[in-house]
């Protein structure tokens, strides 16, 4: 039984009524009276000069209001990390990638603003350009950022305790290499967005966003206005991954164009668009080099990885740090190197997608694991087990693990899996594999540097005492946050769900830095939480005084009073409460005094009840630079068993099933919690098994759609066994901690030792395509045979 | 030049004038306001605009509105009435299978139809059934089991 | 996204259809499901004035029996297909290739004349129409003419269709008995696929001896249209059915008959690998069932 009366239950979601139904309203749902229509002119070269744009055709064409250029829009450079802006609205000398925004139009209808862009006259000097880290970095390359030479974007070199004396202990050294290949978020909903501007100079954007807050600055940056005037609304969002976490240009340029014009103007990405726009997970190349003791004990690991940055920075800052940091956990790892580099080159930029950066190395580092289990003897299982960290452990650079359910999660697959059964004796053509993952829950800092909270929220009581009232600046994007902020509310003011009700998702309501780097749960269920129990406070407060019961000897549980002593004698109370509800239905008769009744009397002594809650995190991790990426409150850990059937003759892979468990503190949901964990495995096994994004020679994404970028199908979709595993987070509310990001971890590489298993082949890059696996297999017999 | 489209949708009588290129989705959507049908890619491989036409389902934006005069049409809207939420709805919001809800019209739609024309699918008949709707965020999972919950052999008892 | 401007006709008898596409020639397109040509259009990869639809026209949306002949009109949807009695009993390869077009969606609008029509060298349906030995049943301002489908297709999107002609459907001889035919595709993932290779296999099995008396074997996605695997076949004919044989013709079909590219789909060498796996499991599949029979 749950000590708890809201959260840690299976609820079914407050938002799911309305999208079962379709009445759920999405940016491209809406429209304003008088809107005009926007498109923008795309570069189609993938590295050129601009030599002129004539824009007089477009304009001059029937029912084109405007059409805007970085002459009109100034260059203002923004960006994702401040140190990093590169970005500007529009292109203006030179355009780097097919696809970098060069124009935007304004006009009566999508039609005349397409055909207007279509006139819009631009000369291009043609350069090299460059589609590779390989090609990028060679001597005498196209540059495509002056500041930055030999095109690295950013470099990062860590060494912590001493690697090169780690490996003289060690009697097992594995050095491998892998890469993956450039994914797309594929969320189903394109990016959209209306702006107005009222006459009083507010500008007001609806959009397909997981950060109100961020878009808000970044447009008030671009665009010089007070970040005041800038209210953001984020309607309900389908989906982003992390590739929705930054301000976009369709989202500035359409911001302009509503206040140039003084009328609203919608916006939509194509399909086409959303894979030109890219910002999602990068392409790595890894080597990785771990040494360990033949008892199985790990001892260094060294680490270089080049990624494959596109044209602009966007998230990549953070992304070649978390991607060497993430690799000091979840094993006890005293030595550890990292060099890192991220390259720009002539392709839509990568950023942050589920598993920020570090997706790939897990998948390195977890093959290797088995690799020296294998060399040693010991069931690769019992090797993680062995060298699992133990809660309140920190790793090599300073992550404290305040809660760590990682070998519970271990047992829990071992378990559920029929591992011991089933490892070491699958018939041929089939195999097992495991890993383990782990993920922050929220960033330890905000992006810009700032001692801002990192979540607000508001909880206010209806004056009839009946409901609570939630308003948080949070970003629900699918992942169940609404939900759990209103279970959150619920507990702490003791209510049940049903009387709560929340809004979200909007500037005006406080601030919250959004739903990436799985935040939301941690941090704004922090401040949910405080505005909870400010809320309680203040109605025990007066009831304190009208009961003259001292203030710690009541409650407030499931809706009612409670009374640690004997209950006073509330018949006043009561009967005052009927008084002022004459008429209505609701009068009380239980037996116990109800929150009702005391939340109107409150609001009779008081006026409006209202809780406020905040958070931000104590301050994290250590002293050297990058210090912070890594950086979190808490951390989740999840465990994959995968069983797959691989087809010989063809390299077909067939995934026979999943079992995942994952630690992700005390369930706020349990409902979400699954949910997050198959939605990750399915983003897993897209990843492993067939998602890449394709250019030709041009720099042209070649499977610009989702016929040919191949996401998971129902066809595709394992069984998957989801175990929730708790463990009590002290630095999170009611101990939850997250589950977002986590559960993609162990997917990839459990795969791999899974097909390693079967076939006897390791995988060195992704996707594992029928081809790839093929002529994997026929390598290897080569080998054996030969 | 525009042409009247005579349809049924939902069981309300339509009359409409529409222009030759505009699309069946796009007609529902923005000259309609019936927004619960979806665009996720406007070429026919996501699945979210589905609906069904004369008792198939179908990608709306891969239909020309002109295609669609004196059909009978169901969307997500048509499900649920004053006495509340279709039972598959209901199941897809008990087993939690709609999580950022953009699939989620188009999904149903789908599931409704496999199940009005076999009201007890086997697992791949339903894996089958559902494959033109892609869903990036559940995984399916507990999609499948809404589903399944609502085949006639699984009705008033537990699945699994 | 959205369609550029055009005209819209629905035809109701094929009179009329001609009729149209000999006014606006070369400026109008025809269209069956539209699942391929609607997205051509919103992409600008193909232009039209006027569209010509033809699901108006009842008799191209029958299958129909007569005699030892089935005649599939043009419009004859996946759906219809795969559901279609006739098709599950005697035509088992086509109904595995209509039920693996596309998805479940794509395939109640997308037809076997589109599909035809489009010429893809990956179209599902195209190698299991060639070793049915399928008939084009072509009509035109000149009159009816009808090929053999195996020879219709020209190359990539290319076919033998006359300006101002309508593919009006298929005419498919009935197989009598001791036959079996099937038909396998290979992609990456499991449903909406576009095939890496396909292939088709069509054998009569002679009852007296148990030897293969005929074999017709179709590949797909291995040339600039689908190909007859004729050196395959000769592997086969007056042989027992067995795994020997039908790995010998799977290295026939790979080494002889076929002529793959790389693309982004995947590389000559692996379709070619592949072209030898997929025909020796047809075949297997193939003789299985002609002997069950």
């Amino acid at each position: 039984m749950s000590k708890f009366d809201v959260i840690n239950s299976y609820a079914p979601r407050i938002d799911c009524p309305d999208k079962a139904t379709g009445k759920a309203i999405f940016t491209d749902d809406l429209s304003k009276p008088g809107m005009l229509y926007g498109a923008m002119l795309q570069s189609p070269h993938a590295h050129a000069k601009i030599l002129s744009i004539d824009t007089s055709k477009a304009k001059a064409l029937e029912g084109v209001k405007a059409v805007i250029t970085s002459k009109e829009t100034g260059s203002v450079k923004y960006g994702v990390s401040p140190a990093r802006y590169d970005e500007t609205m529009f292109a203006t000398d030179k355009v780097r990638y097919v696809g970098d925004e060069i124009a935007a139009v304004a006009a009566t209808s999508l039609e005349i603003a397409l055909n207007a862009v279509a006139l819009i006259q631009v000369e291009y000097e043609v350069l090299p350009a460059v589609l590779t880290v390989e090609d990028a970095m060679k001597e005498g390359a196209p540059q495509l950022h002056e500041a930055f030479t030999n095109n690295l974007c950013a470099e990062v070199h860590q060494e912590f305790g001493n690697v090169e004396e780690g490996f003289k202990q060690c009697d097992i050294i594995k050095t491998t290499t892998m890469k993956n290949k450039r994914q797309d978020g594929a969320f189903i909903e394109m990016q959209a967005c209306i702006a107005e501007y009222d006459r009083r100079g507010t500008l007001t954007l609806t959009t397909s966003t997981q950060v109100p807050h961020y878009v808000q600055r970044t447009v008030a940056m671009v665009l010089g206005m007070d970040v005041g005037k800038v209210r953001v609304i984020k309607p309900y969002v389908g989906a982003g991954f992390g590739i929705k976490a930054a301000a976009n240009h369709q989202e500035l340029a359409c911001c302009f164009l509503a206040r140039m014009l003084k009328k609203p103007v919608k916006m939509n990405y194509t399909r086409e668009q959303v894979f030109m726009y890219g910002r999602a997970r990068h392409q790595f190349s890894h080597t990785i080099t771990t040494g360990a003791k033949k008892d199985g004990t790990l001892v260094a690991l060294k680490h270089e990885c080049y990624l494959d940055g596109g044209a602009y920075t966007s998230f990549g800052i953070a992304t070649v740090y978390y991607t060497g940091s993430l690799l000091a956990g979840p094993y006890k790892l005293p030595n550890m190197s990292y060099d890192g580099y991220r390259v720009y080159n002539n392709k839509p930029a990568c950023g942050a997608q589920r598993g920020h950066g570090a997706v790939i190395a897990r998948a390195v580092f977890e093959q290797q694991m088995d690799m020296i289990a294998e060399e040693i003897g010991m069931d690769p299982l019992e090797l993680r087990i062995k060298n699992m960290m133990n809660t309140g452990d920190t790793t090599c650079n300073d992550l404290n693990m305040s809660s760590f359910g990682m070998s519970e999660c271990i047992e829990a697959v071992r378990d559920g899996s029929g591992w011991d059964k089933k490892k070491g004796n699958m018939p041929k053509g089939k195999g097992i594999g495991m890993a383990c993952g782990f993920f922050v829950s929220g960033a330890g800092f905000p992006i810009y540097r700032s001692d801002t909270f990192h979540g607000t929220v508001i909880v206010k009581l209806t004056e009839d005492g009946g409901t609570a009232l939630v308003y948080t600046a949070s970003a629900e994007i699918g992942q169940g946050s609404d939900t759990a902020f209103a279970m959150i509310v619920g507990e702490a003011l003791g209510i049940p769900l049903e009387n709560v009700r929340l809004a979200s998702g909007d500037t005006d309501m406080g601030v919250d830095l959004g739903a990436y780097s799985s935040r939301q749960t941690l941090m704004t269920g922090h401040a949910a939480k405080e505005a909870g129990e400010h809320a309680k406070q203040q109605v025990l407060e007066v009831l304190a005084e009208q009961l003259d019961t001292p203030l710690e000897d009541m409650d407030i549980k499931n809706g009612c009073i409670e009374f640690k002593n004997q209950t006073p004698d509330f018949s006043a109370l009561r009967t005052r409460y009927i008084k002022e509800h004459r008429g209505w239905t609701d009068n009380p008769e239980s037996e116990k005094l109800t929150f009702k009744e005391a939340s109107r009397i409150a609001f009779l002594e008081k006026g409006s009840i209202v809780g406020t809650g905040k958070y931000r995190p104590h301050w994290l991790g250590g002293k050297f630079k990058g210090a912070a990426v890594g950086t979190s409150p808490a951390y989740g850990c999840s465990a994959q068993v995968a069983e797959v059937t691989v087809d010989m003759e063809t390299g077909q892979i067939t995934i026979d099933n999943i079992v995942d468990a994952h630690d992700c503190g005390k369930a706020i949901n349990r409902n979400s919690v699954e949910g997050q964990m198959q939605g990750s495995i399915s983003m897993g096994i897209g990843e492993t098994m067939h998602e890449e994004v394709i250019f030709n020679d041009k720099g042209q994404v070649l499977n610009s759609d989702l016929a040919e970028y191949k996401i998971v199908t129902a066809m595709d979709m394992p069984p998957v066994k989801a175990i929730v595993v708790e463990s009590d987070e002290p630095n999170g509310p009611y101990g939850a901690k997250e589950v977002g990001e986590g559960a993609i971890m162990p997917t990839i590489p459990a795969i791999l030792n899974a097909v390693y298993d079967a076939t006897g082949v390791r995988m060195n890059e992704l996707p594992l395509t029928p081809e790839r696996v093929y002529t994997a297999i026929q390598a290897y017999k080569e080998r054996s045979n030969a | 030049m525009k042409k009247i489209v005579t349809l049924t949708i939902n069981k309300e009588h339509y009359e409409v004038a529409v222009e030759p290129n505009r699309t069946l989705a796009d007609l529902l959507r923005y000259d309609l306001g019936l927004t619960g049908t979806k665009k996720g890619c406007d070429t026919g491989d996501c699945g979210a605009c589905t609906v069904v036409l004369d008792g198939d389902v179908v990608n709306s934006c891969l239909v020309l509105a002109l295609q669609a005069d004196n059909t009978t049409i169901e969307t997500i809207e048509g499900l649920s009435n004053e006495d509340g939420l279709h039972p598959l709805q209901e199941a897809f919001v008990e087993k939690g299978a709609i999580q950022c809800g953009f699939c989620t019209p188009g999904m149903i739609m789908s599931a409704k139809n496999l199940l009005d024309k076999n009201g007890n699918p086997s697992d791949t008949e339903i894996r089958e059934g559902l494959s033109g709707n892609l869903c990036r965020c559940t995984g399916y999972t507990k999609i499948f089991e809404a589903v399944s919950s609502q085949c006639s052999d699984n009705q008033g008892g537990s699945n699994e | 996204m959205l369609l550029p401007k055009f005209e819209f006709y629905e035809p109701t008898s094929i009179q009329e259809a001609i009729d149209l596409k000999k006014k606006y020639r070369g400026k109008a397109k025809l269209m069956a499901g539209g699942t391929d040509l609607l997205v051509h259009l919103k992409k600008k990869l193909v232009t039209a004035d006027h569209l010509i639809s033809l699901a108006k026209i009842k008799e191209l949306s029958q299958v129909q029996q007569a005699g030892d002949t089935l005649k599939i009109g043009t419009c004859v949807t996946m759906s219809q297909l795969s559901k279609s009695a006739v098709i599950q009993e005697k035509f088992g390869a086509i109904k595995t290739a209509s039920d693996n077009l596309g998805t479940h969606l794509i395939r109640n609008r997308a037809t076997l004349g589109g599909n035809v029509c489009n010429a893809s060298p990956a179209g599902e349906a195209l190698p299991s129409l060639i070793v049915y030995q399928a008939q084009v049943r072509l009509q035109g301002p000149e009159g009816k003419r009808k090929i053999p489908v195996e020879s219709f297709f020209k190359g990539p999107g290319k076919t033998d269709i006359h300006e101002g002609e309508i593919l009006v459907g298929f005419q498919l001889p009935l197989p009598e008995k001791n036959y079996g035919a099937h038909y396998l595709q290979l992609g990456k993932r499991k449903s909406s696929e576009i095939n890496v290779v396909n292939v088709a296999a069509f054998v009569e099995i002679n009852p007296a001896d148990q030897t293969v008396k005929t074999a017709r074997i179709a590949l797909g996605s291995v040339a600039a249209t689908p190909i007859r695997s004729f050196h395959a076949e000769d592997v086969l004919t007056n042989k027992a059915p067995g795994e020997a044989v039908f790995y010998e013709a799977g290295e026939a079909a790979r080494h002889k008959d076929c002529q793959p590219i790389d693309d982004f789909r995947g590389t000559a060498a692996y379709r070619r690998a592949m072209i030898g796996v997929l025909t020796k499991r047809t075949l297997e599949t193939a003789c299985k069932l002609a002997m069950a029979q």
